[in-house]
């Protein structure tokens, strides 16, 4: 299992090579978090506990929100997410987690033809 | 020690907090002790583990009474059919629906049937992604149905379904 520590936090953004005026792009996105999962005590009950995960992201371009995700701890390790976005002008891509102890972890790309 | 360094951390942000109300209302508004502490409440709660669920009843939840269509081609699913660490497993959903202003895909819920929870995620799309596809990864607790249910922005449901096969658990929250 990769090594979640010092890093947290710190999110990559990965966009095409190139990218051409009115196509549909795909962009990855990673953030390191280690996505807390259940511990249980000897009776198999969770332990009742606020766990370390991240429950949204947002997506926005040149400001406006183009895709949400909720996301429980049933997401991996370093929550990964791949979606399209239609460009039709250069802007700006802001990615934005935020987890259950509410700090929020942001990264951007800068898209241009 | 930690508690203490815990509690001064949510103090600041609550701070922060509060400071992003008075900048965007640009009133400048007193919160007591009270608010400060309701905050923290709410806070508190999101990470506090929530009761199992069985499949059905997670599919009640999201979707009511609503009938749900198979999704006959329109919907594809990617996901290997054995994950030999269910703690790391990519899923592809895959909608060959319209992306239009008028008709579009709304919302796209994975599922894991075998998981405690069974909701993996769910993905809010706008007409401007330009097409409905999302990958990520989830976590499988054991050999489990995966489901991609797709929501269009008129109510309308399609579903997939595909069988994985996991070795390992992954201890799905």
């Amino acid at each position: 299992m990769a090594e979640v520590g010092a890093d947290i936090g710190r999110v990559r953004i990965r966009l095409p090579a190139t990218i051409s005026q009115g196509e549909v792009i795909r962009i990855r996105a990673l953030v390191t978090h280690p996505m807390e999962i259940l511990s249980f005590d000897k009776d198999q009950k969770p332990l009742p506990k606020n766990y370390q995960f991240v429950y949204q992201i947002v997506v926005t371009y040149n400001g406006k929100e183009i895709l949400q995700a909720e996301t429980t701890q049933a997401v991996s390790q370093n929550p990964f997410v791949a979606f399209p976005l239609k460009v039709t002008e250069p802007g700006k891509l802001v990615i934005t987690f935020t987890d259950t102890h509410g700090k929020t972890y942001e990264g951007s790309a800068e898209i241009a033809f | 020690m930690k508690c203490t360094l815990d509690m001064a951390k949510l103090t600041r942000r609550n701070l922060l907090r509060a400071w992003g109300i008075i900048g965007s209302t640009g009133v400048i508004v007193s919160l007591g002790l009270g608010g400060f502490m309701q905050v923290a409440a709410q806070q508190a709660q999101l990470g506090m583990p929530k009761p199992d669920e069985k499949v059905e009843d997670t599919i009640n939840r999201l979707f009511g009474n609503r009938s749900i269509a198979p999704a006959d081609g329109k919907v594809k699913l990617e996901a290997p059919l054995i994950a030999e660490n269910g703690a790391v497993v990519p899923v592809t959903v895959e909608a060959d629906l319209p992306m239009t202003p008028q008709n579009y895909v709304k919302s796209i819920y994975i599922i894991a049937d075998n998981n405690r929870r069974p909701l993996n995620a769910k993905f809010s799309l706008t007409p401007e992604v330009g097409q409905a596809t999302i990958s990520t990864n989830i976590r499988l607790a054991q050999t489990t149905d995966v489901r991609a249910v797709v929501e269009m922005n008129d109510g309308a449901l399609y579903m997939v379904k595909q069988a994985v096969k996991v070795t390992v658990g992954g201890c799905g929250g």
